[in-house]
C-alpha cells in the first residue's frame, strides 16, 4: 500500500513537471522570427552638384552642344530629386546645301532618380529615373539664296528669330561611384520623348537646346563629375 | 566613349520626294488624252520653257511652280494630225519658305489661291488640293478636257 502511494505520487509529480515544461519546449522549437533592425539613416543625406562633360566635348568637336549643371538632393540614399539647368548652342553650316543654322538658349529639366542597388548605402549607385524638360528658343537660318531652275529667278532665303518651344520627357539609366572624398564620377544614358512642340512657321528646328538634333536619334548621354556637399 | 558615340549618332532625314510640283488629274469625259500634249511656260527672259514635251495618252501630269512669282502661266498645246489648239492656264499662288534641316536643300511651299484658263480644249479646272508641298500624291487640280469632237 505504501509503495502504491509512493508510485502514484511520483507519477503525479512527473506529470506536473512535464506540463510546466511543455510551453517552454514548444517555444524552443518555434522558428526564430527575423527582427528587422530599424534604418537609422536620416532622411536628408545631403546635396550634390554636378557638371556634364559630354556637352562641352560636343561643342569642341562639333557644331552644337551644351553646358549643363545639376543640383541633386539625397533622400535616404534611395531617392534623388534633381534639377538640371543648361545652355545649348548651335552654329552649323552645310557646304552642300549652303545653309547656316544658329541658335542658343537655356533649358531646364526637373525629375527624380531612384537607387536601384540592393544595398542603398553602398558607394556605388545604379539609377533609374525620369525628367521633364522644357526650353524656349529662337533660331536663325541663312542661305545665299536660291535660283529657280525653271524660271531662273533669284530668291532670297533666310529667317531670323524664329520662335519655338519644346516640352519633352527623358528616361534615365545611370551609374555613379565614389572616387575620393566628396568626388564622384558617373554616366547616364537617356531616352528622349517629345511631348509638345512649336517650331515656328518655317518648318522644323534642326537643333533644340537640351534636346539635341530633332531628326536624329532619341538617345543621349551624359558623363558627370559630381561633388557631394 | 560609348556615351559620346551614342550621343553623336544621327541620321539625315531628308524626304526622299523633295521636289515641289502641282499634280493635275484628268477627270470627266476625257480621262485619258489621246492627242499629243505639250506644256510650256513663260520664263523671265521672254522665252518659253517646255515642261512636258509631246506626251501621249496622258491621264495625269506634274508641273513645277515658280519659287517667288504670284502667278504662273502655262501654255497647253494639244494637237493631232489635223488640228492644233492652245489653252493658257494661269495659277495664282502664295509662296512660303520651308526649312527641313541644314542637310536638306531649302524649298518653297505654296498655297493655290485661284486658277484662270481659256476654253479652247479645256472645259474646266477645279482646285482639289490647295496645299503644294513635297506630297503630290493627292491631285491639286482636276482638269476637264473637251472631247476632240467638240
Amino acid at each position: 500500500m505504501m509503495r502504491r502511494k509512493l508510485i502514484s505520487t511520483y507519477i503525479s509529480r512527473a506529470l506536473a513537471i512535464s506540463l510546466l515544461l511543455l510551453p517552454m519546449s514548444a517555444m524552443a522549437q518555434r522558428p526564430k522570427l527575423l527582427v528587422q533592425t530599424k534604418d537609422t539613416i536620416p532622411m536628408f543625406r545631403g546635396l550634390a552638384v554636378s557638371a556634364d562633360l559630354v556637352g562641352p566635348a560636343q561643342l569642341l568637336f562639333g557644331d552644337y552642344g551644351q553646358y549643363e549643371a545639376a543640383l541633386r538632393v539625397n533622400l535616404k540614399d534611395k531617392y534623388f530629386p534633381i534639377i538640371e539647368l543648361g545652355y545649348g548652342k548651335a552654329n552649323a553650316n552645310d557646304i552642300s546645301t549652303r545653309l547656316t543654322y544658329k541658335t542658343n538658349a537655356p533649358y531646364g529639366r526637373i525629375g527624380v532618380d531612384f537607387n536601384l542597388m540592393k544595398n542603398k548605402h553602398d558607394i556605388y549607385r545604379l539609377y533609374g529615373g525620369v525628367r521633364y524638360a522644357y526650353t524656349n528658343f529662337k533660331y536663325d537660318v541663312f542661305s545665299p539664296g536660291l535660283t529657280d531652275p525653271v524660271w531662273h529667278d533669284h530668291v532670297e532665303y533666310s529667317a531670323k528669330d524664329v520662335s519655338c518651344n519644346y516640352h519633352w520627357l527623358e528616361f534615365v539609366f545611370g551609374v555613379d561611384a565614389k572616387i575620393w572624398g566628396p568626388v564622384r564620377l558617373g554616366w547616364s544614358a537617356r531616352y528622349k520623348r517629345r511631348l509638345l512642340h512649336d517650331e515656328g512657321p518655317l518648318g522644323n528646328a534642326w537643333y533644340v537646346p537640351g534636346f539635341g538634333k530633332t531628326g536624329g536619334s532619341r538617345l543621349g548621354g551624359t558623363f558627370n563629375v559630381i561633388f557631394e556637399l | 566613349m560609348c556615351i559620346c558615340l551614342l550621343a553623336a549618332c544621327s541620321t539625315i532625314d531628308c524626304p526622299l520626294n523633295n521636289g515641289v510640283f502641282t499634280a493635275y488629274k484628268l477627270t470627266g469625259t476625257v480621262t485619258t488624252l489621246a492627242d499629243t500634249l505639250t506644256i510650256s511656260t513663260d520664263i523671265s527672259d521672254g522665252n518659253d520653257s517646255v515642261l512636258i514635251n509631246r506626251d501621249v495618252n496622258v491621264d495625269s501630269f506634274l508641273l513645277p511652280v515658280s519659287y517667288q512669282r504670284n502667278e504662273d502661266t502655262y501654255f497647253f498645246k494639244i494637237y493631232n494630225k489635223t488640228s492644233s489648239t492652245t489653252d493658257t492656264v494661269r495659277v495664282e499662288k502664295d509662296n512660303k519658305p520651308h526649312f527641313e534641316s541644314i542637310d536638306c536643300n531649302p524649298s518653297i511651299f505654296h498655297t493655290i489661291l485661284g486658277v484662270k484658263y481659256t476654253h479652247n480644249r479645256i472645259d474646266s479646272i477645279v482646285i482639289n488640293n490647295a496645299n503644294v508641298n513635297y506630297d503630290a500624291t493627292k491631285a491639286h487640280f482636276h482638269i476637264y478636257f473637251k472631247s476632240a469632237s467638240n
